[in-house]
């Protein structure tokens, strides 16, 4: 059967494709397309950004600066991920219902998390941040919750689809050898997950360096607010020393990662 | 005479999965210390008087309550607000096609299997030079966060949704690039190296053997970052590159609280829909 229809799958992905072009040039039509989309020092300014990437201010004082602010990325990142952990755990596991064991009490619950999990991560950090900067004022735990909040969203779900993903037979081994739905979930679904959650933590977690370092677009510290002021102050040479740090940084974590992944997985 | 047991020590190597551990345990600690010691930041003192004034003056004014005319009830505001969605949904899809295009033209020689010929049985000196280069160009341009392409973009264009799908695209190029070569390194040799043997040239690898084996993964992480983008397209607007995003950071500066209650609800109406559309695509490509 899947072999005679095997021309309309080829025939779908080829349609999808056109529309997917076609989307493409209907947005290519909302720019006028003329010299005007350059500044009139557009290729000044290319040309000393460029000269910048190609010698970075190296001085001491912005080196120094420049470790500093890396540090605070990496706390902001770190103490985020904690709280987008803990929100991950909770709401995944009650959005993929594996506790409750009453039918109607399953669905509502885990509706309700998933709903939650779902606005909560539908919204970009950046507002978040925004929207608690108004709120709590320029504290570190504007920049906590503001990555948390999100970053928690989108590990919850995740963390719920695997928890839903678990293959039965383990679990209904336990079932039926007297364990309690919590017993079951310490010793059956999470040893299962575990390797998974973990390595899909640490992807996250080089994500959240890339976020915690715009997060200080809002004003709280750390290397996206040096290279806004160097932008401000027209230095982009030392724009590019920042930038590699972040670089740097993001390229350790994967790094990290990556070797961790490949000593969990399989 | 006793004899004695050896008994052999059970050796402890130092694995890396404990030294990861540890590393992340000390992450934990010295981020934490740091909160707590050297921004001296107390958890309870946010709770204190003046933020409830504050959070209550924010969410009354999200609501409009002290609003004569809120501008979710204005009819004005939300074609206004319309457009502007219209606008957002323009640039992400002009971002997408242009980190598409980038990440398809580059792709091919930064996989791994292509670079050393394991995949086409044969090498040319230069494609492990090729393989490095578009490597690091990846790295750099997937390090850097989309709304730091941004700031630097808008020096050099005009501000409006240009710039924005510019940067977008700038960042998820690396991203998609990588992906991509993953895709290209995890296929299936044997029907491309049959082809190959076969004596098909470059070009007909290419067309009938490469394409058509990865594209239907290739679809799936398009639009998978199709989504992601429509979710960022708000942060771009931020520094001026247009969109639902610049109009946001306005009313918020001009205080205009409904505004900004208007113009979430139409950002987390993009968002799902995009999420939507995407779902079913991606369905349909499987």
């Amino acid at each position: 059967m899947k072999q005679l229809l095997s021309p309309l799958y080829l025939h779908k992905r080829l349609s999808l494709t056109l529309v997917l072009l076609a989307a493409f040039i209907w947005s290519l039509f909302s720019v006028t397309w003329s010299r005007d989309l350059l500044h009139a020092g557009g290729w000044a300014t290319t040309v000393q950004i460029l000269e910048g990437l190609i010698k970075p201010d190296l001085s001491p004082d912005i080196l120094e600066l420049a470790v500093e602010s890396s540090w605070v990325t990496v706390v902001y990142a770190v103490t985020g991920m904690t709280v987008a952990l803990i929100i991950a755990f909770v709401l995944g596991v009650l959005g993929s219902g594996v506790l409750v064991s009453s039918r109607p009490v399953r669905i509502v619950t885990a509706g309700f998390s998933r709903a939650v999990l779902a606005i909560i991560r539908a919204i970009h950090e950046l507002v978040w941040a925004l929207l608690f900067v108004a709120v709590i004022g320029l504290s570190p735990y504007a920049a906590i919750f503001a990555l948390g909040i999100p970053y928690g969203g989108i590990l919850g779900r995740i963390f719920a689809d695997m928890l839903n993903d678990v293959p039965g037979e383990p679990i209904q081994a336990l079932r039926a050898a007297g364990a309690s739905r919590l017993h079951c979930l310490m010793y059956g679904y999470l040893p299962l997950i575990r390797s998974n959650m973990i390595s899909y933590t640490m992807y996250r977690f080089e994500c959240s360096i890339r976020s915690s370092a715009i997060m200080s677009f809002v004003g709280l510290g750390g290397l996206g607010y040096q290279i806004q002021l160097s932008l401000a102050d027209l230095h982009y040479d030392e724009v590019w020393t920042f930038l590699f740090f972040l670089i740097a940084i993001v390229v350790l974590i994967d790094a990290w990662s990556n070797s961790l992944r490949k000593r969990l997985v399989l | 005479m006793m004899s004695k047991i050896k008994i052999p020590s059970k050796k402890r190597r130092f694995s890396f999965v404990a030294f990861s551990i540890l590393l992340a345990l000390a992450l934990l600690a010295g981020s934490w210390g740091h909160i707590f010691y050297a921004e001296r930041a107390n958890f309870f003192t946010l709770f204190n008087e003046q933020n409830a004034e504050y959070a209550k003056k924010f969410f009354s004014g999200l609501f409009g309550l002290q609003e004569e005319k809120p501008a979710f009830t204005d009819k004005e505001a939300w074609i206004n607000a319309g457009k502007l969605t219209y606008e957002t949904l323009q640039m992400s899809v002009m971002a997408i096609g242009f980190a598409t295009i980038a990440a398809l033209l580059t792709v091919i020689p930064a996989a791994r299997n292509i670079a050393d010929g394991t995949l086409t049985v044969s090498k040319r000196w230069y494609r492990w030079i090729l393989f490095g280069f578009f490597r690091v160009i990846y790295i750099f341009s997937r390090a850097i966060p989309e709304l730091v392409w941004a700031m630097v973009i808008v020096f050099i264009l005009k501000p409006g949704i240009l710039p924005g799908a510019v940067a977008l695209a700038l960042h998820n190029f690396g991203i998609l690039g990588k992906l991509c070569a993953e895709v290209i390194e995890d296929t299936d040799a044997r029907p491309i190296r049959n082809l190959a043997s076969s004596g098909a040239s470059n070009a007909q690898i290419l067309f009938y053997g490469i394409i058509p084996t990865v594209m239907p993964k290739f679809l799936t992480y398009i639009l998978y970052r199709g989504e992601v983008i429509m979710r960022t397209s708000i942060v771009v607007g931020f520094v001026g590159a247009g969109g639902l995003g610049q109009q946001f950071k306005l009313s918020l500066s001009y205080f205009h609280y409904t505004e900004i209650t208007l113009l979430l609800i139409c950002y987390i109406i993009l968002v799902f829909a995009a999420d939507f559309i995407s779902e079913g695509f991606r369905k349909a490509a499987k």
